[in-house]
Parts: C-alpha cells; sequence; structure tokens
C-alpha cells in the first residue's frame, strides 16, 4: 500500500501555498534550460524533462548575497541594524535527490565551530520534496560518491513517478508528513526510478591520490584549461564558501555575505601580494582536495553529491568529474 | 505642513575643473541665480569622469544628471573631452538598451567663460527634471516580457576533414620545438597540449566553436613559452585587436588558421569569413558563404521595439539571476586586466555582492569596457550558467560603433586606429548641449 498523488493536485496544492503567501521553489523553464526560482504561478510548474536544473537549491538556505546588517554613519557614531528580512516558510517542490543531499552536508559546515543563524532559520523553515529521477546523463555520477537516483538524503518527502502525471508519495520526516496529509490518495503500484548511473570512479581512490601527490605534474596537466570562474563552485550544491564585502551607500550601506569560489585568483590573495594558490592548477587541485580529502577528514562525509553540475556548466568541459576519473 | 510636498529634484553635475567649473564660479561672482538643486562634482577632465559615477549617481538617488566640460579644442589636456565624447556616444547606446531614462541624462560644454550658459543649463534641466517628476523607474521590475528564441537543436558530431592533418602539424611543431604548448580543441573542451604524443588528443568538429584566444593572457599558458594556437577566422578577429592593444608579441605565437566549415547556428549563419586571414598556416578547407537570409529571430531589434520601462524590466529580470561567477569575464579573450575593477576594494566602484545595483554595475561594466573591442565570439553569453542574454549588449555597441563610426569592426582592419583610445574631430556631437 502506498500514497499517491496526481500532478493536477500538486499544481492544486502549489497554488494554494502561493496564495497563502508561502514561496514555491521548483524548476523552472528558462530559456531553454531549468533553474530552481520561486514559482509566480503554479502553472509554472514543471518537474524538469531534463536531468537536473542548472542551478542548486542551496541558494534559499545560504543566499548568493544575504546582508549580516546594516549600519549607518552619523559623526562619530555607527548605528547597526539587523536585517529586516525575517526568512519565513518556504517549500522546495520537485528538487533532486542530489541537491537534497547537499543539505545534511551542509548542516556541518554551518554548525561546526560557530552556529550560522542564517542558514539555520532557513533550514528550519524549509520543507523540501524532492523527486526521484527517471533520467540520468554523461555528467551523472551520484552512485560514485555514494547516493543514487532514489537517494532520500535530506528530503523530507519524496515523489516518484509511477506514470506521467502520477506520483506515489513517500514521507520522510515529520515535516513531510504534515505537508501532504490528507491530501494523497491510496494506492498499489510503486513509482519507478531510473537505473542508477555507473559509478565512474571510486572516492577512496581519489582520497589516497589527492593525499599522496599533492605536488604532481598531474594537477598542471588537468588543470591547465581551467579559466579560474565560479560557474562550478555557485551551481555547486556543496560548495559554501563565501567572502563578507561592506556594499558602500549606494548599495544601502550594508555588509553583505557573498559566494566566493576558490577557483577565483583573489580567495587566497594575501594584502602583501604573496598568493599560497598561486596558479590555476593549484586551485583546481584545492577543488578537489577540498571535496575528497579535506572535508571527509573533518565531517567524515564527501563534499559532493554527484550532481554533476559542474561538468554541464564548465565552460571549457573540466568539471571535477574529468579529473576524478583520471585518476 | 501642506500634504503635497513639492517634488524638488535632486541633480548631480559631473564637471572638469578647467571649463565647467570655473563656469560655475563665474556665475557666482557675476550674481547669476540658478536653481540650488544642483550638486556639483568637480574631476580633473570630462575623459576622467568614470561612467559608473553616473551610474552610481542615479542609484544613490539623483534625478538627473549633468556631465559637462571644455568646448572641443579647448581641453586643458589637450584631447581628454575628444576622448569622453566618442565614450559618451557608446555609453548612451547601451543605457538606451537597458532602458535608462536618456532624458535624464544631459552633456554640455560649458567654457571658464560662459557663466550665463551654465546658468541657462542648471535651469533647464532643474525645470525639465521636475515636469518628469522622481526617477523612481530605476532598476523598477515590471512583467516578464518574451524575446524570441533562435531555435537551438544540437547537431550529430561531425568531424572536419583538416583534422588530420592539424595532429601531424601539432606534432611536427611540438617535435621541431620552437612552440612549446599548442591551444587546440580536445573531445571534451579545450586542451593545451606540451608534448607531441599528445597531438592525438586534438580535434577539429562541429563542437570547436569556443575562442582558444582566451588563454593567451592567463600566467599558466604564458609560462609554458612560445604557443601555437588553433583559430577560426572569428576568434582571429580577438588576435587583432589584442596584438593592437599590445597585448601579444605577434613574433611570439604561432597562429594554426582553420579554414571553417561553419560550425553552429544561428552564429555562423551570419558568418563573414571562413578562412583566417593572419595565420601561419591554414589547414582545411572552408565551405562557400551562404549569404544569411535573416531567418533567426532578431532579439535585439525586438527588445529595442519595447517600451523603454518595458526594456529596464528585461533587464532587472535577466540580471537577477546573475550569480556574479564571472565565466562571461573568464573566458573573453579581450578581458585581460591582471586585476578587474570589480575585484578592487579600495575602494569599491561595484557592489561586489549579486544585487539589483551590484549586477546592473558589473553588466554595463563589463559591456563598456568591451565597446568597440568586443568581437563577438559570443563566449560570454555561452559560458552564463544562468542564461543571461549577454550578447545583446556587446552586440548593441557593435552596432553602435558601426552605425557611428564609419562601418567601423573590432579586429577586422590590421590598419584602423583602435576606436577607443582615438577619437576624430567630426565625431557627431548633437546630443551635447
Amino acid at each position: 500500500m502506498s500514497e499517491t498523488i496526481t500532478e493536477t493536485k500538486l499544481k492544486h496544492l502549489a497554488a494554494e501555498w502561493i496564495v497563502a503567501g508561502t514561496p514555491v521553489i521548483s524548476p523552472v523553464a528558462i530559456k531553454g534550460r531549468f533553474l530552481y526560482m520561486p514559482l509566480l504561478s503554479a502553472e509554472a510548474l514543471a518537474f524538469s524533462p531534463e536531468t537536473r536544473p542548472a542551478n542548486s537549491i542551496k541558494e534559499f538556505f545560504f543566499p548568493k548575497a544575504e546582508t549580516l546588517y546594516s549600519y549607518r554613519v552619523q559623526g562619530s557614531s555607527i548605528e547597526l541594524s539587523e536585517p529586516s528580512e525575517f526568512a519565513g516558510q518556504q517549500i522546495i517542490l520537485g528538487a533532486r535527490p542530489c541537491d537534497a543531499a547537499a543539505l545534511p552536508i551542509l548542516d556541518h559546515v554551518f554548525n561546526w565551530d560557530s552556529v550560522d543563524d542564517f542558514y539555520n532559520r532557513r533550514r528550519t523553515a524549509t520543507t523540501i520534496v524532492t523527486i526521484a529521477c527517471t533520467k540520468s546523463d554523461d555528467a551523472c555520477f551520484c552512485t560514485s560518491v555514494g547516493l543514487g537516483p532514489s537517494a532520500t538524503n535530506g528530503s523530507d518527502a519524496m515523489l516518484l513517478e509511477i506514470s506521467t502525471g502520477r506520483y506515489e508519495v513517500r514521507c520522510i520526516t515529520e515535516k513531510g508528513r504534515q505537508l501532504f496529509a490528507g491530501v494523497t490518495e491510496p494506492g498499489t503500484e510503486p513509482g519507478h526510478v531510473t537505473d542508477a548511473p555507473p559509478r565512474k570512479f571510486d572516492s577512496e581512490k581519489v582520497r589516497a591520490f589527492a593525499e599522496t601527490h599533492f605536488e604532481d605534474t598531474f594537477w598542471a596537466d588537468h588543470g591547465r584549461t581551467c579559466v579560474g570562474c565560479g560557474a562550478c563552485a555557485f551551481t555547486c550544491p556543496t560548495c559554501h564558501c563565501f567572502d563578507i564585502v561592506d556594499a558602500g551607500p549606494s548599495a544601502g550601506s550594508a555588509r553583505v555575505r557573498t559566494w566566493d569560489s576558490c577557483q577565483s585568483s583573489q580567495f587566497t590573495q594575501h594584502a602583501s601580494g604573496h598568493n599560497p594558490r598561486n596558479s590555476q592548477p593549484a586551485r583546481q587541485r584545492q577543488r578537489v582536495l577540498h571535496k575528497f580529502a579535506t572535508y571527509p577528514e573533518k565531517f567524515d562525509a564527501i563534499l559532493c553529491t554527484g550532481c554533476g553540475n559542474c561538468v554541464r556548466n564548465c565552460p571549457v568541459g573540466l568539471g571535477v568529474l574529468s579529473i576524478l576519473t583520471e585518476i | 505642513m501642506s500634504d503635497t510636498i513639492q517634488f524638488e529634484p535632486k541633480i548631480i553635475a559631473y564637471v572638469c575643473n578647467w571649463c565647467t567649473y570655473l563656469g560655475a564660479d563665474l556665475a557666482g561672482t557675476a550674481r547669476l541665480e540658478y536653481p540650488p538643486n544642483v550638486r556639483i562634482v568637480k574631476l580633473p577632465c570630462t575623459g576622467r569622469i568614470d561612467f559608473n559615477l553616473i551610474i552610481k549617481a542615479f542609484e544613490v538617488g539623483a534625478d538627473a544628471i549633468i556631465v559637462s566640460g571644455c568646448h572641443p579644442g579647448d581641453c586643458h589636456y589637450t584631447s581628454g573631452n575628444y576622448h569622453a565624447r566618442r565614450r559618451w556616444i557608446l555609453f548612451r547606446e547601451l543605457l538606451n538598451l537597458l532602458g535608462f531614462d536618456l532624458d535624464r541624462i544631459h552633456f554640455a560644454w560649458i567654457s571658464a567663460a560662459e557663466g550665463k550658459k551654465f546658468q541657462q543649463v542648471v535651469t533647464e534641466v532643474t525645470e525639465k527634471t521636475r515636469k518628469m517628476g522622481p526617477y523612481s523607474e530605476l532598476y523598477a521590475a515590471g512583467s516578464a516580457h518574451l524575446l524570441p528564441q533562435p531555435p537551438h537543436a544540437p547537431s550529430p558530431l561531425e568531424t572536419f576533414s583538416g583534422e588530420s592533418k592539424l595532429r601531424s602539424e601539432a606534432r611536427r611543431l611540438l617535435i621541431e620545438g620552437d612552440v612549446k604548448a599548442v591551444i587546440g580543441y580536445g573531445e571534451r573542451g579545450p586542451v593545451i597540449i606540451t608534448h607531441p604524443e599528445d597531438a592525438e588528443r586534438l580535434v577539429w568538429n562541429n563542437r570547436c566553436t569556443a575562442n582558444l584566444a582566451m588563454y593567451l593572457k592567463r600566467k599558466e599558458v604564458k609560462a609554458l613559452g612560445k604557443a601555437a594556437i588553433v583559430v577560426k577566422a572569428c576568434d582571429e578577429r580577438a588576435l587583432v585587436v589584442l596584438e593592437k592593444e599590445s597585448q601579444l608579441l605577434r613574433e611570439n605565437l604561432h597562429v594554426i588558421g582553420m579554414a571553417c566549415e561553419g560550425l553552429e547556428s544561428p552564429k555562423c549563419v551570419a558568418c563573414t569569413s571562413r578562412t583566417p586571414r593572419f595565420a601561419d598556416q591554414i589547414i582545411g578547407e572552408a565551405a562557400d558563404l551562404i549569404p544569411s537570409q535573416e531567418s533567426s529571430p532578431n532579439k535585439l531589434d525586438a527588445l529595442m521595439q519595447l517600451p523603454r520601462a518595458q526594456r529596464m524590466a528585461y533587464w532587472v529580470e535577466e540580471f537577477s539571476r546573475c550569480v556574479k561567477c564571472y565565466a562571461c569575464r573568464q573566458v573573453c579573450p579581450l578581458c585581460y586586466c591582471e586585476r578587474c575593477l570589480v575585484d578592487k576594494n579600495r575602494p569599491i566602484t561595484i557592489d561586489p555582492a549579486a544585487s539589483t545595483k551590484g549586477n546592473f554595475a558589473w553588466h554595463i561594466t563589463r559591456a563598456l569596457h568591451l565597446a568597440g573591442r568586443c568581437v563577438g565570439c559570443g563566449a560570454c553569453a555561452k559560458a552564463c550558467p544562468v542564461g543571461i542574454d549577454l550578447g545583446l549588449m556587446n552586440l548593441q555597441l557593435a552596432k553602435a560603433a558601426k552605425e557611428h563610426f564609419g562601418g567601423y569592426q573590432a579586429g577586422v582592419d590590421l590598419s584602423a586606429e583602435l576606436l577607443i583610445g582615438s577619437f576624430a574631430k567630426q565625431d557627431k556631437e548633437e546630443f551635447i548641449k
């Protein structure tokens, strides 16, 4: 016996949530690609027929620009004020398992030495409904990092397609059960999932290699064509590095937290001019090391969910996969 | 206090130190009255008035802006105002595309003897702005408007005849040893090979769309020594601009020109040249040029036909997706500054956050720094992970350069002077009072 729901019913629910003032975030078709965005109307709800959206859901927990506080300078005194926007309830509908799986990983880093209220508030206020994958492509590698097309890590509920427009609902947490309480119908057929994409590399091997080959020509050979943009890091569900900047008066006199990428040459630039990671291959190595060696060592989890966004979004066809498969 | 407070426009005047500021001074000493709505910001020369200052003035609440300096021919620094004029011409075209209200930006030549003219301009601008009301349209969102999308269907992989020749030539060059690295295309994207045996990794097919000139600016590539680069006729234009801007030594680069068969639609449909002209060697055979039938929907025209407020709403929507990954900058062969303006923080010129203001400031800066330089390779738009129509801004500026400056096209004519960095006394100036 399972719980089922139709797409029409889901649209109806989404419309109710939107009307009630709860933002509903879902894949939206924009110029031939899909992006997770707040739905303006339930009609725009489209469970991406593509493998997955080009961005990730992390921006709804860890926004690309977040005001930490605002300030006003008057004479010699400075007046500080808390950001006015409070993170209210939000629902993410139709996220991919590889997006949701990033959240338990990010929880570690935002609650480690200092507890990040901004992140936690949003995390508590969000219900995540994922949709099991029915397709995978060459860039997918969730199985290589211990996940799969129906991994439930981080999901409050998961939808599995039974047939076009009908889904099995699997509630995983209390939040998920509350969201779907009384709106599902009983059914007997189970939802289906795509075959797991083949394992493309062994993460243990990557870790061992990275630790023993810090100084190796491998990195120069494989990182040379990287152009140092942040497309991989900014569309990655797990990359979480940030910078804190002072936006001047024209931008509202605020201290703002913005995303940052280890692939930028300025990331490690010292005020003296010295740069410990002074070449692109060193920065590429850093990204691999952080995801597969440093982070696992500290938190016992790989900092990657195998979504493949870095591969699809890389303007020069790199992404971690092309490096990892060569190890 | 009355219920309705009369609107008093805030006007910022950016003036040059030598003429207009003295003109304002003269107006003062001659006791000429003008509205107190203007705030004067003095700069050394109109040539030093950064367009970011104009954008910033609007952002902090200016309702109109006056930019003024010495009359043509009178510049204290000989030609600062001529250079400024050329930039303003292009700047206005970009602002027009982005939906800014050009009636709120006033340009004037006012000399040190023209206290009267200063009074007149300030009075006129104040009155006009008072009638227009506050500039509330700035960065105002609106209903999303869809532009025609060219159909995009990935075509099947098609390998071209020059591939084996390319591999053997690359191998020969690396064995001979003069060339230390070959920048070419590989199966998944660009590759940089340094060993002759790696020449087998090079490919030449319809997926070779990237402009490899982007690697010439990179420190890691320069460190390899003399490089050979694989270029198509369209990419070659970037080499011409780079050379003219003293960014590369031609004798330190071996150019392998690929005669092209046309790779993708719609870009290659509008192709005007299929065989590189300045390459050290040419490989392959170029297909005949089929004159473009203008069949693909023209987004730029469609956007320009929208009312101003809708144009701005369009860009507000587009830029709202920007995450500031700077892929557009990194893949651009002509964005080669060692430290980009947006990365400078003492002082912060462009809000580094991916906010509405920060994103507008960034995209305006990027487009204007490429004005008269962009070769239209389209790499920026292609690299954008969130699909922003970056190419439209470049296209608008390329069109403006062509229209206003005698058909100028960046990187086409080796003997032509660079558009930005040179000037002509007859550059048109109808919009300057």
